[in-house]
């Protein structure tokens, strides 16, 4: 997020800590805001009769991706010195549904565990521990599973690239699928509320 | 006539459908358009901050300095009988794809310097504020920094620069010329072999990034 003002130089490593910090905080009080704090709320995304997590994260993405783009267009944001995560589609969709499993489980996701966690849950400590467990397996069996960690390797790609579609049309058809899946998901939760 | 009534919800999701449907025309990458600032970059050469001479790139390369990118514009042959140590080699034609960051200082060359001067502009209209050419390009990095030569009536003070010419020549293989006023055309000028291939980063290994992890 502050890494265009970074590489610019407009600060230097210290100050990104406390900016990272501040990022941070506003990212957990907007979770815990929203819900997401709890476990009850988070399993209910996937009983499919509260469909908050959707909503909130779909939201976050469309306006960070409405955000950019009119930034990069007004010329006040250099999208190319945003930091893109590569793309390694095989291993990411196996990392993916690890991450879901554990997710419906333990009903947090990393980011939510935290914000619960500071809220002193006790079902937030216990997954935190899980979170610190499986980073040390993951670390443990990193030598065996590197061949595949890196496998698919297709660099900082995004959707326009290969596509071949423009910027602009990418970005309406996401809105237009966030703003079908908003009206979808309203439905979605009608359905199963009422049958409990 | 009037409006139907919406819900904040439905408000909002229209805006950001009104948003997506204008962005359908934007062009969020400034591509190979390039804007200048004319007076910046005419202050810039006017103060001459925008070289670094032969002699300061052989120090910086024997002190082994890793804060800066050396870029050779000439052709791949030309590069591969001759460069300075650490270059890279990038043509010109080449350097809009050439992954560089714009914090990075980046040092230019040719063999003249002309290409390296248009190579330089382009960069700094592209925002690469760090940019900036060898003077002289590598005619002048030869006759400066690989055969330096003394004139017949130098001072003390010249000769004692001479002995750190002459050190650093050695250094890249070259060799200093005593007492002649004209030096032996460049033609005949044996480049130094590149025996001990120093390190050449290539273009398949950018600058390590900082790893960022972003997630929910």
């Amino acid at each position: 997020m502050m890494t265009p003002l970074y590489k610019y130089g407009f600060f230097g490593e210290e100050f990104s800590l406390l900016v990272a910090f501040a990022l941070g905080l506003g990212f957990g009080f907007f979770l815990e805001r929203a819900g997401f704090g709890s476990a009850r709320k988070l399993a209910a995304q996937f009983y499919l009769y509260d469909m908050s997590v959707f909503k909130v994260m779909f939201t976050a993405i469309v306006t960070a991706l409405l955000g950019v783009t009119y930034l990069g267009w007004l010329g006040w944001l250099d999208l190319d010195l945003v930091y893109l995560v590569p793309t390694h589609l095989g291993p990411q969709i196996v990392g993916g549904l690890v991450l879901g499993v554990g997710f419906v489980i333990g009903g947090y996701c990393p980011g939510t565990s935290v914000a619960a966690l500071a809220t002193g849950r006790i079902d937030a400590v216990v997954y935190a521990l899980g979170i610190f467990a499986g980073t040390f397996a993951y670390a443990e069996l990193y030598p065996a599973i590197k061949g595949f960690v890196n496998a698919d390797a297709m660099g900082q790609v995004t959707l326009p690239e290969v596509s071949g579609l423009p910027w602009g049309l990418i970005v309406f058809a996401v809105v237009v699928i966030a703003v079908v899946g908003f009206w979808g998901a309203t439905l979605v939760e009608r359905r199963f509320r009422s049958e409990p | 006539m009037k409006l139907p009534r919406l819900t904040i919800n439905q408000k909002l999701a229209a805006v950001a459908l009104l948003l997506g449907a204008v962005a359908i025309l934007s062009q969020p990458h400034r591509g190979p358009f390039v804007k200048l600032d004319a007076r910046e970059l005419a202050a810039v050469v006017a103060q001459e901050v925008d070289h670094v001479a032969p002699a300061e790139l052989a120090a910086w390369i024997v002190e082994g300095r890793a804060d800066y990118r050396l870029l050779d514009l000439r052709s791949a042959e030309e590069y591969a009988a001759y460069h300075i140590p650490t270059a890279e080699n990038v043509p010109l034609s080449g350097l809009g794809d050439y992954p560089l960051l714009r914090n990075e200082k980046i040092v230019l060359y040719s063999e003249g310097g002309i290409h390296s001067a248009q190579a330089w502009m382009l960069l700094r209209a592209q925002g690469y504020d760090a940019a900036y050419m060898v003077l002289g390009g590598l005619e002048a990095w030869q006759d400066e920094v690989l055969f330096p030569s003394l004139p017949a009536d130098a001072g003390a003070r010249e000769r004692a620069h001479f002995e750190r010419a002459a050190q650093v020549a050695r250094f890249f293989g070259g060799e200093a010329r005593m007492g002649g006023g004209a030096a032996a055309p460049a033609a005949a000028v044996e480049l130094p072999k590149l025996t001990a291939p120093p390190p050449t980063p290539g273009p398949a290994t950018p600058v390590a990034r900082k790893k960022k992890k972003e997630g929910c």
